[in-house]
């Protein structure tokens, strides 16, 4: 029995880590309804300025916290100024997109000014532990979790009785009438967002002290997890946020408990679904309310997509297709095959996020079912390669669907943190359930791709081959959006309300929706299964997902010529920054924060 | 099978694929068949170097950004020591070596394109790396249909070389390594009942299997054994079951950044059972980021400080005269001998590419930091017999063990 005080201790330990990037996180959503994905970043930069500080300055700790706190605000400061506010009359999507380019800068900024190796940072506080149950406690533990509730309850009390604190309120429930109010919105944002960062920095700072170990691989992680807490305490409230991140952490040691170290995660986003489900504005807002995300359509608006000549496609979809015969390198036919790869992806995320409004952060998770599917059935059923793939897009179709449909009730942003869980949930289910997916060993040795008998080993045929299912897709889903079905679609998206009232039945047409797109990721997948020959849960990871929605949000949200477009451009420029070796993830960060901001709706508009 | 247009168009783009192909291999086979033509062949290419000013080009392909960035800088550090020393000695009959180092982030698609640009560029002879499973066996075929040796020195996932006669690896197998590790703890620590804590990876859960099998050979009892995600950092749980099942040592198939977080939350939640860990916690940085906490724990490794063997000697003196007095870790030694490996091979193959995967099999005796003498076993073409040295910490320092129980 004493070890579940143990489990109850450790739980509560590390929930008091998450609940420091959770009310930076909360704090931003609360007023400018954003996940910030640039949280953790700002949580890396904040360790590293730590290190700087304690281990080249030497500075006594409450110095180098104030230092830190100052230095991240003053990040924060910058990203709001310069990243964020040009967005803000822009479409909702924007900022989003934008925190993710910031967070790729930031991450690379320090990994070239730090390099990628892990860096000690020693904690300076004496090495005093006190017994609690089985363990010991240090004082880091208790300056963590005096950090975490002081800086709730200072910003409780700071919203609920000062007058900046009313104005970020007021601005949180209706900028505009705030405004007219004569509320100055900007400084508003200002003020949340310095104090977002000062604390996203610090408790970079003391965790990096807390294990003595700081490295740039943190900041996603850490976003993760804080965006766990967070929602499961309802998005935006801060003390809730607090609660959240030590159930979040009492879940996972419980997991650990029963089931082992590797079910932890899993235990961690089933916690989430389970809340979203149940209380879709987390446990701690009250129903009555308002809900936090806009009833009608204004998180994706609609813009003028650019009319693209039928001509000029049919010319194009013939230049691409008699590119192999020219004698271009293999080299770029393959990074190509990669862009119909990616293209098929972002085929069928810019139906769900684009078309269907429902932006799914969790799309990776339909490759790697069709993969899995696929490569499984062609090794251990001697299925025919070309009807394993088919099989791996029926497959994604199916379960894709059914794993996504408690995210149907769902609105907005809580969609995207729903289907994010999901994908992890599908991941982590890949790496336990190893009498059918051989776990972390992975699949080797899968058959490469042929068609009627014949292999498609050469990079021209497989070229050819992913060309064509590309297109044939994508000309499916242009007659399927201007059928009646895409206009459902997008009355769906547009006004979720009127639709119902107009009798369209919403979880038939999302499943509608999320069947055509997960049969289109399942072949994507399938394909690349037979490309790599070698399959682990790795391989289809959050970064691909993230990769996808920046390609469909990057070509115009729904747009089919655009998501085709998007997958080019963001194969290809990483490709073409080689040149710039350990600059180019940088370089491509800041490519994609001036496109955002320079064209927020997309390369060729939402359709 | 019986549809004509299916068959035609699936004719066409295999035959051309193979003509294009082909006309690679006339243009770069010169050496094939016997030994005499060998010779004549290498004397030819001998030539053909000295006239040429152009470095020899190895193609590497590794993460030096995301979340492996660590990896590639530590790589390429051991290369260019290597390089350094290969320069001075001459370099490849006379001629230059060099490598052009293209970032995967350990990325299956990044690695796969860049395995066609590697198979499209002449200049480059062999390629090297990747460093992930999924990244470097996802680009295993290319290479193999391509003709391009692909050279993976931390490739220890058992399937890795089985991609065709063109995959090599000097990574150390973990059939090898595991029960070396075993032996130490089991025999000469006489830990009875064990913990295994391992990195939930292709390469954790195949050492861990390697691992618990050999243990139980030699006696011992597997406790528990739990798998963990590598951006996992908190252990604290995970080590509460591990304390209730008892065990008698705790084993630790990490590498050294997890390995520093586990030795450290095991002292906090009052764990004080002996540890001993894989060689790939062999790094200063263990010593740093495990600080007090990985004092007394014991680990296997290819090769240690003092190590009298000349290559290591030199390796480590060169190593720390480069850059600035820091110690080199396991893998700044695996790429430091992956570079020596290429260089030997290019000396026997040339710049042919089907000369240069033949003379993986001529090698002999190629001195290596992990193998002492390194010989490429032709069925497997992996190498076998690693050195092993037992390690333990102590006053912060990695030292031979005294047999002096912990």
């Amino acid at each position: 029995m004493s070890s579940w005080l143990d489990y109850t201790i450790n739980g509560l330990i590390v929930g008091n880590v998450y609940a420091l990037v959770a009310v930076g996180l909360a704090l931003i959503f609360g007023v400018s309804r954003l996940i910030n994905f640039a949280q953790g970043s700002i949580y890396l930069v904040g360790a590293y300025i730590g290190w700087v500080a304690v281990v080249q300055l030497h500075t006594p700790l409450p110095l180098t916290i104030i230092v830190v706190a100052v230095a991240a605000a003053v990040v924060g400061l910058i990203i709001e100024r310069f990243g964020l506010r040009p967005l803000q009359n822009s479409v909702r999507i924007a900022p989003l997109l934008a925190t993710i380019g910031i967070s790729f800068v930031l991450d690379q900024l320090v990994m070239l000014t730090f390099s990628p190796n892990p860096r000690a940072l020693p904690s300076q506080l004496p090495d005093i532990r006190f017994q609690v149950g089985g363990g010991t406690i240090g004082p880091l533990d208790l300056l963590i979790a005096g950090v975490g509730l002081t800086s709730a309850l200072l910003l409780f009390v700071f919203l609920r009785y000062t007058k900046l604190g009313w104005a970020v309120r007021a601005t949180a429930q209706d900028r505009d009438a705030a405004m007219q109010m004569g509320v100055d919105v900007n400084r508003v944002n200002q003020a949340v967002f310095g104090i977002a960062a000062a604390l996203g920095g610090v408790s970079g700072l003391l965790v990096g002290m807390y294990y003595n170990q700081i490295d740039t691989a943190m900041s996603l992680q850490a976003t993760l997890k804080g965006v766990v807490a967070e929602v499961v305490g309802g998005a935006g409230n801060v003390p809730g946020a607090v609660i959240g991140s030590l159930l979040l952490g009492l879940v996972e040691s419980y997991g650990v408990a029963m089931l082992g170290t590797s079910y932890r995660n899993l235990f961690a986003f089933l916690l989430l679904v389970v809340v979203l489900v149940l209380r879709p504005n987390g446990l701690f807002v009250s129903a009555r309310q308002a809900p936090p995300e806009p009833l009608t359509g204004t998180f994706i608006a609609p813009s003028r997509p650019v009319h693209i000549p039928r001509w000029a496609l049919l010319v194009a979809v013939a230049g691409f297709a008699i590119l192999p015969l020219f004698p271009v390198s293999f080299y770029v036919l393959q990074t190509l095959i990669n862009a119909w790869l990616l293209g098929m992806l972002a085929l069928s995320l810019t139906l769900v996020a684009g078309t269907m409004g429902q932006v799914s952060l969790g799309h990776a998770a339909l490759l790697a079912i069709g993969a899995y599917t696929s490569a499984l059935l062609s090794l251990t059923l001697a299925v025919p390669v070309g009807l394993a793939v088919i099989g791996g897009g029926l497959m994604s179709a199916a379960l894709g669907t059914l794993l996504i449909s408690p995210s149907f009730r769902l609105r907005g942003h809580y969609v995207s943190i729903a289907t994010l869980a999901i994908g992890e949930i599908v991941a982590l289910v890949i790496l336990n359930w190893e009498s059918v997916t051989r776990g972390p060993i992975g699949i080797s040795g899968i058959p490469p791709l042929s068609l009627f008998g014949y292999d498609l080993i050469g990079p021209t045929s497989i070229y050819w081959f992913s060309l064509a299912v590309m297109v044939v897709l994508a000309l499916l889903q242009g007659r399927l959006l201007t059928s009646h079905l895409g206009r459902s679609f997008r009355a769906i998206r547009d006004d979720d309300i009127a639709a119902r009232a107009y009798g369209l039945g919403l979880n038939r047409y999302k499943s509608l929706a999320f069947i055509f797109g997960g049969f289109a990721a399942g072949i994507s997948g399938g394909i690349a299964a037979h490309l790599y020959s070698y399959i682990n849960h790795e391989t289809f990871n959050t970064q691909q997902s993230i990769l996808a929605l920046t390609v469909v949000i990057l070509g115009g949200l729904g747009n089919v010529v655009g998501a085709i477009l998007g997958s080019v451009a963001l194969v290809g420029l990483p490709e073409v920054f080689r040149i710039a070796a350990e600059y180019r993830i940088l370089i491509y960060g800041i490519v994609l924060l001036l496109l955002v901001r320079f064209r927020p709706q997309g390369l060729l508009g939402t359709v | 099978m019986s549809n004509p247009i299916g068959t035609r168009i699936a004719d066409l783009i295999n035959t051309e694929w193979m003509e294009r192909e082909m006309s690679n291999i006339d243009r770069r086979s010169l050496v094939k068949g016997s030994l005499a033509t060998m010779m004549a062949g290498a004397a030819f290419s001998r030539a053909a170097f000295a006239q040429s000013s152009e470095p020899i080009l190895l193609g590497v392909s590794g993460p030096l950004t995301g979340p492996n960035a660590q990896y590639g800088t530590q790589w390429k550090q051991g290369f260019d020591l290597a390089l350094d020393e290969i320069q001075a000695a001459g370099g490849i009959n006379g001629r230059k070596l060099a490598y052009q180092f293209e970032d995967s982030q350990s990325d299956p698609r990044q690695s796969v394109a860049i395995a066609q640009k590697f198979v499209s560029d002449p200049r480059i002879v062999m390629e090297l790396g990747d460093f992930s499973s999924p990244a470097s066996m996802a680009a295993s075929p290319i290479y193999q249909r391509g003709g391009l040796v692909q050279f993976g020195f931390t490739n220890s996932h058992p399937d890795f070389t089985k991609g065709g006669d063109f995959m090599w690896s000097t990574s150390v197998s973990q059939a090898d390594e595991q029960p070396l590790l075993a032996s130490y703890a089991v025999k000469r620590l006489g830990l009875k009942k064990l913990a295994v804590l391992h990195l939930n990876t292709d390469w954790g859960r195949t050492s861990r299997d390697y691992f618990v099998k050999a243990a139980k050979e030699y006696g011992a009892e597997i406790a528990v054994t739990e798998g963990y995600i590598a951006e996992e950092r908190d252990f604290r749980s995970t080590l509460v079951r591990v304390r209730d099942a008892n065990p008698d040592g705790l084993i630790l198939i990490s590498y050294y950044s997890d390995g520093a977080l586990i030795a450290r939350q095991a002292r906090q939640v009052g764990l004080k059972q002996t540890m001993c860990a894989a060689s790939s916690v062999y790094s200063p940085k263990f010593l740093e980021l495990g600080g007090e906490a990985v004092e007394n724990v014991h680990l296997g490794t290819r090769y240690f400080p003092e190590d009298p063997r000349p290559e290591v000697k030199k390796f480590i003196a060169g190593f720390k005269a480069k850059y600035g007095g820091q110690e080199p870790d396991a893998f700044n030694a695996y790429s430091y001998d992956a570079m020596n490996m290429a260089a030997a091979v290019l000396k026997i193959g040339g710049t042919d590419r089907r000369a240069i995967r033949d003379a993986f099999a001529k090698v002999k005796d190629v001195s290596s930091v992990i193998f002492g003498q390194a010989t490429f076993d032709v069925e497997s073409r992996r190498v076998k017999g690693a050195m092993n040295a037992e390690l333990v910490v102590r006053k912060g320092q990695f030292a031979l063990w005294d047999g002096k129980p912990t």
